[in-house]
């Protein structure tokens, strides 16, 4: 049995805890990630509105990626905390080599890619690779954050 | 030097690409000749009788023209990275137009790729009938266009053409970095050329300085602007590694990478020039780039955020036998205290100029200044990047008053959190207490290169540029000028320091300080002597207006990298403050 409201509360629930996470991250030191920042800074180059929105923004994303995986769970027939758990390493690999790293500069106004040349200069530094960019933790960072999001979105589709 | 914003080529005196890194300044080189001319790899295009040759920029642009001169004729050669405009741009792309002027010239030119400093195994073969060299990710392929038929020969690609009057021929580099290779058609490549030209020359157009030394001022903007990585906003020292500061020495360095002590110079050219959109990316390139490590900040960066400098050595022959031959830069685990003056300078600068902070960047500039307070006292490495040595620098100590007092300012004018104020006040008083009392040599009458020094040090000018000792120390500030000239000048240039550093052997005069000199006495009012030196410097500059980061006094010869960053910096900040102060 999949429920849809348990994988969409486990949704904003994981989405908390990853966001709260990837801040302790950077607090400590670990990476220069904050993906709230990188999307705020999509819509406006004011850096206290931009995180602001940049949070309502993300949570927007962890509901939707919530049903992502509970389509992945119907389709399996079941759904639990490991389970959801893979789909983050999934999820964590697709952030990290397409989703941030390639698919978000090319949209993002403010973001370089490898391909702005002299005639451009944007606000902020392209991710790199695996995110290297911001720091050599960045993907252990991201690899376990969204282990913890996609855990919980499987336990909650999973009640 | 020509490029694109990612990455630059140095073209020689004979038209000989022999540098270019792909696919950017600080990746591996794909042309090194001018570091191994056996195995470096070059892009060699010339008359093939005896010629000789000259270059100059376009006007107001970085497309580079190079005359041959032959007795059968004259060819030219204008060299671009285009900036990817229009179309469908490949990843990097060089063009090299030829155009007959007189008579007939016979030409060859040769394509020698040696990916990855020459480590890489390059391959050479054809793809769609173009001759394609490739390495792992790295591919390139050369494009003719009425340039004679390419012909693989042993691990090159060469051909020979007649430049005839009127005749028109191209020769294009299609790079690709982890992706397909782009085989443009010829009118795409022009198009591109030629809207590359049109944005130098806008770009060019856009800058504020109107003073007397307009072409030398817009030519290092130029120059600058190639060193800026347009991805991140960073801006490289130098375009290359391991030029040396003495031939045949092993003060070989690699300086593809953004040093924080140039961070407020940067902010002060860009937004003299009016540059505010560079002066923004640059700034927050900055604040991202030292986060973290906050509230401590490293001596350099890499220019994409990647981590890591790790400083090795390439199996090359070096500058005229110059090795090692490093890449990577072990100074960047130094302690160099300077360097928060340069970042809280760079803030102060921000606002000045209508940047507003932000609550977090306000936060992090006074836990900075915190930390300053915490120490400044140490000793440290100095701006010198002094290796294995460490002393009480006043160079160092100047500057750390420099970050306090900038961020007392900050902090009246409510841009920081004002908690800490009071303390930055009185630890900024005690640093000023402590050069004064023992960093002045009464016997000398200057300011020394440390406490008990017998020598003094040129990079003391850089924080009297920053505001230092403005409240009331004219006379010392003269006096130590006076000094730092008399004891380290050659002619109209400087050496850094003359004392130990720890390293054999000796290097040339640092141009950056003689400008630096000039900006000096500019803003101590003594703007005809500045003057007269800063058109001595003027005349030093290459064929084409660019500088290395030294000089041989003697010969006239460049030394270290090249261009050095800092000294067009510092060649604009100085002709600005000769401006203003001639008002």
């Amino acid at each position: 049995m999949v429920s849809l409201p348990g994988a969409l509360a486990g949704g904003f629930v994981g989405t908390l805890v990853l966001t709260t996470g990837l801040r302790a991250a950077t607090e400590l030191r670990l990476t220069r990630i904050d993906l709230p920042f990188l999307l705020g800074t999509a819509f406006t180059a004011d850096r206290t509105r931009a995180r602001a929105l940049g949070y309502a923004l993300h949570f927007v994303f962890g509901l939707l990626f919530a049903g992502v995986y509970y389509v992945v769970f119907t389709a399996l027939g079941q759904a639990s905390w490991w389970l959801g758990a893979l789909l983050g390493v999934t999820h964590a690999l697709f952030a990290a080599t397409a989703l941030v790293s390639v698919l978000l500069p090319l949209v993002h106004p403010r973001m370089g890619t490898p391909f702005s040349a002299a005639h451009s200069a944007p606000l902020l530094e392209p991710p790199g690779f695996l995110l290297f960019n911001y720091g050599a933790s960045t993907p252990t960072v991201m690899l376990v954050t969204h282990i913890v999001y996609g855990a919980i979105v499987g336990a909650g589709a999973g009640t | 030097m020509i490029g694109d914003g990612r990455t630059a080529a140095l073209v020689a005196a004979d038209g000989s690409i022999d540098w270019l890194c792909l696919p950017d300044l600080d990746s591996g080189s794909v042309f090194g000749a001018v570091l191994d001319a056996e195995r470096g790899g070059a892009f060699r295009l010339e008359p093939i009788e005896p010629f000789s040759a000259e270059r100059e920029y376009l006007e107001d642009s970085n497309l580079l023209e190079t005359t041959y001169s032959t007795s059968r004729g004259t060819v030219r050669v204008t060299d671009a990275m285009p900036l990817p405009l229009s179309g469908l741009a490949p990843t990097r792309e060089l063009a090299r137009s030829i155009e007959g002027l007189s008579g007939e010239v016979a030409m060859r030119w040769s394509v020698e790729p040696r990916f990855g400093y020459g480590r890489s195994q390059t391959q050479i073969g054809r793809r769609r009938g173009v001759p394609v060299a490739h390495a792992g990710a790295d591919a390139m392929a050369i494009l003719s266009f009425d340039a004679g038929e390419p012909q693989a020969s042993g691990d090159a690609i060469e051909g020979q053409f007649t430049a005839r009057i009127g005749a028109q021929g191209l020769l294009a580099l299609s790079i690709a970095h982890g992706d397909p290779l782009v085989f443009s058609p010829r009118s795409a490549i022009e198009r591109r050329t030629e809207e590359t030209l049109d944005y130098w020359r806008s770009w060019s157009n856009q800058r504020s300085y109107e003073g007397p030394w307009r072409e030398a001022v817009v030519r290092s903007a130029l120059a600058l602007k190639l060193l800026i990585h347009a991805p991140s906003g960073a801006i490289a020292a130098a375009a290359t590694t391991s030029l040396p500061e003495e031939l045949g020495g092993v003060r070989n360095w690699d300086y593809r990478y953004s040093w924080i002590r140039d961070s407020s110079a940067t902010l002060d050219a860009l937004l003299s020039l009016g540059c505010p959109t560079e002066g923004d990316a640059f700034f927050w390139w900055l604040l991202h780039a030292s986060q973290l490590t906050h509230p401590q900040v490293n001596v350099l960066y890499r220019l994409d955020g990647r981590p890591g400098l790790p400083e090795s050595e390439l199996d090359l022959s070096g500058y005229q036998g110059s090795r090692p031959v490093r890449i990577g830069n072990a100074a960047a685990p130094q302690r160099q205290l300077d360097v928060y003056g340069h970042l809280l300078q760079t803030a102060w600068l921000f606002v000045e100029a209508g940047g507003v902070l932000s609550a977090d960047t306000s936060s992090r500039l006074a836990s900075t200044a915190g930390l300053v307070c915490s120490i400044w006292s140490d000793e440290d490495s100095g701006i010198w990047e002094v290796r294995g040595l460490t002393r009480h620098f006043t160079q160092s100590k100047m500057m750390c008053w420099v970050a306090l007092d900038r961020a007392s300012r900050l902090a009246a004018d409510g841009h920081i959190p004002a908690e800490n104020a009071s303390r930055w006040l009185a630890e900024a008083n005690a640093i000023r207490r402590f050069v004064s009392d023992r960093c002045w040599s009464a016997e000398r009458e200057s300011y020394m290169r440390f406490p008990g020094a017998s020598e003094t040090d040129a990079g003391i000018l850089l924080p009297t540029l920053n505001g230092y000792g403005a409240d009331g120390e004219r006379e010392r500030l003269m006096a130590t000028v006076r000094n730092i000239r008399a004891e380290l000048g050659s002619g109209s240039h400087l050496h850094r320091y003359r004392g130990e550093d720890g390293l054999p052997g000796e290097e040339g005069a640092f141009l950056a300080c003689s400008f630096w000199l000039v900006d000096a006495l500019g803003r101590l009012g003594e703007i005809n002597e500045a003057s007269e030196l800063m058109e001595e410097l003027l005349a030093q500059s290459n064929d084409v207006g660019l500088y290395a980061e030294e000089i041989d006094p003697v010969s006239g010869e460049f030394l270290g990298n090249f261009p050095q960053g800092l000294v067009h910096l510092a060649l604009i900040n100085a002709a600005v403050t000769l401006q203003q102060g001639s008002r």
